[in-house]
């Protein structure tokens, strides 16, 4: 089979990456809406898609819009929000069946293309801005979702630890905003900020399917309603170095299980030449079942049921998290530290270092498989100004020295210890 | 051997039944890198009582099924997940309700994999010592859902719903029962439940059929196990009404969170009958409770519900119920709202607009369902275990009248079988 691979264009500041494949029963959409993460935009622009999605020009009342997707099969419409280095990033999301399996006749890619062009840009309106009614019932939405981490304590104290580490920066943000700007927010501002959004923002639209560039273009000419100039690119994460002293934080709450998380600083991103090595370094570490982390804390101690560390790649920062008896919390804590201090000694076998390439490896290869993850793949590059293929990595994995390891090891500093326990004082 | 395809899916299975009983299905996708296997028992957390061919009857401890699906991971030669490494899979295994699934994803050696999948399932190796260490990792998990509001609020529901069925015990048990877990318990559910006979092995992805299914062939013909009887398993009696009306704790979560649910009486829990019921009321819950519904838009417009709010239908052997619901500002309310519309549409029955335009969504959502290897081994498994083919699916779909999904609504919606579980807030 001959290798697919994205062909590019643009369409006024839309840059358009599309991959013709027939290997998927779906036609794939993903657009990417990315703007510089910032105390004074992040809560407006956080709120802009919940607004987005709830009507258009075409489709302004909830239930007609909602029920359009139903006509298209059931296509699958969402959004995601999230901090990519140092943007606030907008991810709109359709699959839609191929019209080849049902006995439609309609193309159901053109459909899809007019109902995501419409849904950012040509929103449902009135008085020349925002629908006042779904502006103030999706401030209480964001509101409610800000609120709600708490309640996944896992997820809740990832985020405490990257607002501790990061205090001096944007990246200590939220990506869903401050719930206490959106008080102030109304259909008039937002509306503003929502015009601002688009004519600044880098915007990339990825469609994936039995299509072609050209079609996708034609597509995108007549459905997206953008500002006029030339696609703007995105620009590299600041990196900040580790606090000299590590920081622990102790925080309170009613759990029986105690999370500990800790923050540490990478000091390369994804388009630097060395970060294969980090993901190896990641690997030998704690991404895998056959992991220090998991083997010494978990299998050997029987501290905890998960033991892990993971890699942004794109803001520069590993994160390391636990679950364990709050008792425990010296020894997890010291077992960790121990592994870190093994991988900066260069004390890892050559047969862990063979199974975390081979782990790496078949990971960059099952992303063929799935229309998002390649699409996602390639906006790691679109993002960090790389040419990355993922053969290309792979290779790259492949050559990684057990001297690099440890120089990326050196690299990687502690800066953050975070511990959610119980209330119970007196330990 | 035999081929079964399905054109206007553009699909095709390969299928053999073994000597040793063991089922082997392969659904090749030409073109694709991965390979995702699954290697299935017929064993999970409600076979706590049972009887193997020829022994005595016997009732194991709570969280036993999983328990030996952690235990299962250890060779005499150490961790298994270290072999997958070196070939580059990724394995993993998960413990449900009925079931106990192993499971691999690689790129490549599939081969390889596959063999040691079948040979780390079908060598036990438990000793003492391994056993006690694994009771403070499994206490672990139990300790994090524990502080999980979201499976409280659902555990809390089927254990309001079920007072005998063992559905209603927690799949990880207790620290408790855990506790008592030894490794003789362990062999003898093993010898019971993990027999070629009662196991099923499905293989999707960039492979060849025929092939594959001649290597699961030679590697089973290399081994032998004893002949294996039927497996008795008891259940007691389940009341048609349920356990308590409502139930409820506390946990430091911003909005309470509420599901409710109706338990229906054990019906069809397996064929083609079993599996209608179970699309006919999937596709209703949609209709009257999606994201397009209008009760759906009029409770977000009065901020009873939020983004989160859903409903499902969850069946398997001697349970059937459904789950509706999410975090809301008054669980009280959210639970009249509802269960009166429920009322009211089982009364005037679904329109056929409403039905037609959520069928089609049903069909779309499934269409593009078959896109992930993994949720197609998924699927495929649980429609087999219960008779059924989810490669019908659509033409099921198709099949289905709206006399007949009227009739599954006011079969369902009766008020002594609906409870109600609820978490509260606690002081944070």
């Amino acid at each position: 089979m001959t290798a697919e691979h994205f062909e590019r264009g643009s369409v006024g500041r839309m840059r358009l990456h599309v991959l013709p494949t027939k290997r998927f029963k779906t036609f794939a959409l993903s657009l990417y809406v990315g703007i510089p993460l910032t105390e004074s935009r992040v809560t407006p622009v956080a709120l802009t898609p919940f607004v987005l999605r709830r009507g258009t020009a075409s489709y302004p009342e909830t239930i007609s819009f909602r029920e359009r997707l139903d006509e298209l099969y059931g296509a699958g419409f969402g959004f995601d929000l999230y901090k990519r280095g140092d943007y606030q990033i907008v991810q709109f999301r359709i699959d839609i069946i191929n019209d080849r399996f049902v006995s439609s006749n309609q193309s159901l890619l053109r459909e899809a293309m007019a109902f995501l062009g419409e849904v950012l840009t040509s929103p449902a309106l009135e008085d020349g801005r925002f629908r006042a009614r779904y502006v103030e019932s999706e401030k209480t939405t964001v509101t409610k979702r800000i609120e709600a981490i708490i309640n996944d304590k896992m997820r809740y104290a990832a985020e405490r630890c990257i607002e501790e580490m990061c205090k001096e920066e944007p990246y200590r943000l939220l990506a869903l905003g401050r719930k206490e700007e959106l008080a102030g927010i109304d259909a008039d501002s937002l509306y503003r900020e929502y015009q601002n959004w688009l004519a600044n923002a880098v915007v990339d639209l990825y469609v994936s399917g039995d299509t072609s560039l050209q079609e996708v273009q034609t597509l995108a000419e007549s459905f997206f309603k953008l500002p006029a100039g030339e696609p703007p690119r995105y620009s590299q994460p600041r990196m900040l170095e580790a606090r000299k002293e590590p920081q622990t934080i102790v925080e309170r709450l009613d759990v029986g299980q105690g999370k500990l998380n800790m923050g540490l600083r990478a000091g390369i991103s994804y388009g630097d030449e060395s970060y294969p090595s980090m993901l190896v370094y990641n690997g030998v570490l704690g991404a895998f079942p056959h992991s220090k982390l998991f083997i010494n804390v978990r299998e050997k101690a029987s501290l905890a049921y998960y033991a892990a560390s993971r890699l942004d790649g794109h803001k520069g920062i590993l994160t390391i998290q636990s679950g364990i008896e709050i008792e425990n919390y010296e020894r997890a804590l010291g077992i960790i530290q121990e592994q870190l201090a093994a991988m900066q000694r260069g004390e890892y076998t050559a047969d862990e270092i063979s199974r975390t390439k081979a782990m790496l490896s078949n990971q960059l290869r099952e992303i063929q498989d799935s229309a998002y993850e390649r699409i996602g793949f390639d906006f790691n590059n679109t993002l960090s100004g790389s040419e990355r293929t993922s053969d290309g990595l792979r290779e790259a994995i492949e050559s990684v020295t057990p001297e690099q390891i440890q120089a990326a090891a050196q690299q990687v500093a502690l800066d953050t210890i975070y511990f959610l326990r119980d209330r119970k004082e007196g330990n | 051997m035999s081929i079964r395809s399905y054109p206007e899916l553009q699909e095709t299975l390969h299928y053999a039944k073994l000597d040793n009983g063991l089922e082997v299905f392969v659904l090749p996708k030409p073109g694709f890198t991965k390979t995702y296997a699954t290697f299935t028992t017929r064993y999970g957390s409600v076979d706590n009582h049972f009887r193997a061919a020829g022994k005595e009857e016997v009732r194991v401890p709570d969280g036993i099924a999983h328990f030996l699906e952690h235990k299962m991971f250890e060779e005499p030669e150490g961790d298994i997940f270290s072999v997958f490494a070196s070939q580059g899979a990724s394995a993993n295994a998960f413990t449900s309700f009925d079931r106990t699934v192993y499971l691999f994803s690689a790129a490549g050696s599939v081969e390889a994999n596959l063999d040691t999948l079948l040979n780390f399932v079908q060598n036990p190796y438990f000793t003492d010592e391994s056993v006690e260490k694994e009771k403070g990792i499994i206490i672990q998990e139990i300790n994090m859902y524990r502080d999980n509001p979201d499976w409280r609020v659902y555990f809390g529901l089927i254990e309001a719903l079920y007072s005998k069925h063992p559905v209603h015990i927690d799949i990880a048990g207790t620290a408790e029962s855990v506790s008592s877990i030894t490794k003789e318990m362990l062999y003898e559910c093993y010898y019971t439940f993990y027999h070629p006979s009662n196991m099923s092995l499905f293989i999707v992805g960039g492979v060849d059929g025929e092939s594959t299914i001649e290597r699961v062939r030679a590697n089973q013909a290399a081994k032998t196990f004893a002949p294996a009887g039927p497996i008795e398993r008891f259940f007691e009696p389940e009341p048609t009404e349920v356990r308590q009306a409502i139930k409820e704790s506390k946990l430091p979560v911003s909005l309470p969170k509420c599901l409710f649910g109706y338990k229906d009486v054990p019906g069809d829990e397996e064929g083609e009958n079993a599996i209608r019921r179970e699309l006919a009321m999937k596709l209703l819950l949609d209709a009257l409770l999606g994201s397009s519904s209008p009760l759906y838009q009029q409770m977000y417009d009065d901020n009873l519900i939020s983004d989160g709010f859903g409903h499902e239908y969850n069946t398997g052997p001697g349970y059937a119920f459904s789950v509706i619901g999410g975090d809301t500002r008054d669980p009280d309310e959210l639970v009249s709202r509802i269960t009166e519309a429920l009322g009211a549409a089982a009364g005037q029955g679904l329109s056929v607009d409403v039905f037609e335009r959520t069928r089609r969504k049903k069909i779309g959502a499934y269409l593009r369902m078959l896109n992930s290897p993994e949720a197609i081994a998924g699927e495929f498994t649980r429609y087999k275990l219960r008779g059924g083919d989810l490669f019908r699916v659509v033409e099921l779909y198709e099949s289905l009248t709206l006399d007949e999904v009227n009739a599954h609504l006011r079969e369902h919606v009766k008020p002594e079988r609906l409870a109600v579980s609820i978490v509260r807030r606690s002081e944070p």
